[in-house]
């Protein structure tokens, strides 16, 4: 007798999507204006404001180096006529980071207060981040339509995991006496949680947030086959149609992305390493 | 300085979350600037979706052209694979998919949404799907392949499996008794692998559908198909969502009346793989050069 498994994935998505089609749906709405929102902000200004934008930030956290290198870079994008599509790109990714982090961390905060939660999560980011995406990008698009929702749904799925995993990870690093001294001067949960355990494990958390940036990153092309647009959308119109060329381009303003956000967000966990 | 890259952080999320937030309030920007053409009024927002194959961009963009230069309408367009695609017509969330291949290739998809999508009618007659090899090979008709077993490395090369066009190649195989084994990869994979074979001259047999751009950029043929498993024609359909004649009738029949002939579909393709990156003008330039089929297409009011 073979086990259905499926058939009951197949009859809870189709429960889900009749209870709370309307809510799934102004979920959608709302994500969908943010996203645009953000990609109007990106592309309002000139494209040299952003690179100079960018540039400085990482001239600031990085050096002379990696803001020479990132401006080189997205000049190198803009010059390729990919500007358009890579900030409708950075704005998908900056979007689902963002949720990523806004879920991740409470959720590794929590999973250090119980070693049952910390049991119950672990096999679900396993899962989360195994599961190939193909497999829930069409209930995706059944609960938020085609386009960048879905996309940015899929990306959360798959970015999210890193980030509460070293949440977990650097709060357990604290040391234990460091926690015990706290708590030997009266400090309260809050307390021990905002002012010692937080602060420690800061650069192991940072180092989720730039973990959660290139992983979100690696999902554009996959969202591209929900219309979730962007560079995705140039990837794919060069493999669907064998336009090496084109493929390489919008592969490379990927990568050029990618190295961008890893240098800011690599920086900021390296400083606050130093001793203050 | 350590007070100050202290901060950095907390001011990158405040930085981003009054991005967001300031974001929703820009909303109203999008239509305003998709709208470039001097449209007669605001009808609406029609919704296509396509896939990236070159007959649906040619024919979805060129649709688009009609319907807000012409129609008033405001269209989005929307590139997704083919199974979301079908999802979200289905679903009620996109108007029409103009690239639906009947009545063997997405037979499935139709099928499964019988009750959700309703089909207006054929766009293109003269599709084609079947066998096809480079013509320097020496097979006329699928029943030679026998004979080129070794040189083709006991394999035809596939596309997605699961697709139509995979399951009645494996009919053909076993009708024909092939001894050929169908190797599943994808599109991209399938014409990168017919690119490598014709560089290098070498027999190569790939699971070939027209119209599409691989006839346009190499000498190609299809093999005869003596025992008929793949079917006659095969026909471009319109699929729309259920309650668009309803809804936007003018719309709907537009999309019926939307019909290219095969020398019609040729120019428009190549029309748009020539200009490359720009298909909206290319579409533009050659609806002048057609007026008076575009005119017989839009409905008299």
């Amino acid at each position: 007798m073979k086990l259905r498994l499926g058939e009951g994935f197949e009859r809870l998505i189709d429960m889900l999507k009749e209870r709370f089609d309307p809510f799934f749906h102004s979920l959608a709405d709302g994500l969908t204006a943010a996203i645009r929102g953000l990609e109007a902000v990106l592309l309002l200004p000139p494209s040299y404001v952003i690179i100079g934008l960018l540039a400085a930030a990482s001239w600031r956290l990085s050096g002379l180096g990696s803001a020479v290198l990132s401006a080189l870079g997205l000049l190198l994008i803009d010059k390729m006529g990919l500007w358009q599509a890579t900030m409708e790109t950075l704005a998908l990714v900056l979007s689902a980071a963002v949720v990523s982090l806004l879920l991740g961390i409470p959720l590794g905060i929590a999973s250090t207060y119980s070693r049952w939660m910390e049991r119950l999560m672990r096999p679900v980011l396993d899962l989360m981040q195994t599961m190939p995406a193909f497999v829930y990008l069409i209930p995706a698009v059944l609960f938020f339509r085609l386009g960048k929702v879905p996309g940015m749904v899929a990306t959360v799925i798959f970015a999210m995991p890193p980030a509460v995993r070293l949440t977990q990870l650097g709060i357990k690093q604290v040391p234990r006496d460091v926690v015990d001294a706290a708590i030997a001067f009266g400090s309260t949960p809050r307390q021990l949680l905002f002012q010692v355990q937080l602060p420690i494990a800061l650069p192991t958390l940072l180092a989720g947030v730039n973990q959660t940036l290139m992983l979100s990153l690696s999902m554009v092309v996959i969202s591209a086959m929900i219309g979730a647009g962007g560079l995705g959308e140039e990837v794919l119109k060069g493999i669907t149609q064998l336009r090496i060329g084109l493929g390489f381009e919008s592969g490379i303003a990927v990568v050029i992305l990618a190295i961008v956000l890893d240098r800011l967000t690599h920086a900021l966990g390296q400083s606050r390493t130093r001793p203050s | 300085m350590n007070e100050r890259q202290r901060s950095m952080p907390a001011l990158l999320l405040a930085a981003l979350a009054g991005l967001l937030l300031g974001a929703t309030g820009c909303k109203k920007e999008q239509p305003a600037q998709a709208t470039q053409a001097p449209a007669p009024q605001g009808k609406g927002v029609v919704k296509l979706v396509y896939v990236n194959w070159a007959e649906g961009v040619a024919m979805t963009h060129l649709a688009r052209a009609i319907l807000e230069d012409r129609m008033g309408y405001q269209v989005e367009m929307t590139m997704a694979d083919v199974a979301p695609v079908f999802t979200a017509v289905a679903n009620g969330d996109s108007d029409a998919f103009l690239d639906g291949w009947l009545p063997i290739t997405h037979k499935d998809y139709l099928e499964r949404f019988k009750d959700k999508v309703v089909d207006l009618g054929p766009n293109y007659e003269g599709a084609r799907i079947g066998l096809v090899v480079p013509s320097y090979v020496k097979a006329s008709s699928i029943e030679d392949l026998e004979g080129l077993k070794a040189e083709l490395d006991g394999q035809i090369v596939g596309i997605d499996s699961g697709a139509g066009i995979m399951t009645t190649t494996e009919k053909a195989v076993s009708e024909y008794a092939l001894g050929l084994k169908l190797v599943p990869s994808s599109g991209p994979a399938m014409t990168a692998t017919l690119k490598d074979a014709i560089s290098r001259k070498r027999p190569v047999v790939v699971t070939g559908w027209k119209p599409h751009w691989k006839f346009a950029r190499w000498d190609l043929k299809f093999l005869e198909d003596p025992k008929g498993i793949y079917g006659g024609a095969e026909t471009i359909h319109t699929i729309a969502r259920r309650g668009l004649e309803q809804d936007k009738p003018e719309v709907a029949s537009f999309l019926r009346n939307f019909k290219l002939d095969d020398q019609q579909l040729g120019s428009l393709m190549g029309a748009v793989a020539e200009t490359r990156d720009d298909p909206a003008r290319a579409v533009r330039e050659w609806a002048k050069q057609h007026q008076a089929l575009v005119d017989s297409w839009i409905p008299k009011a």
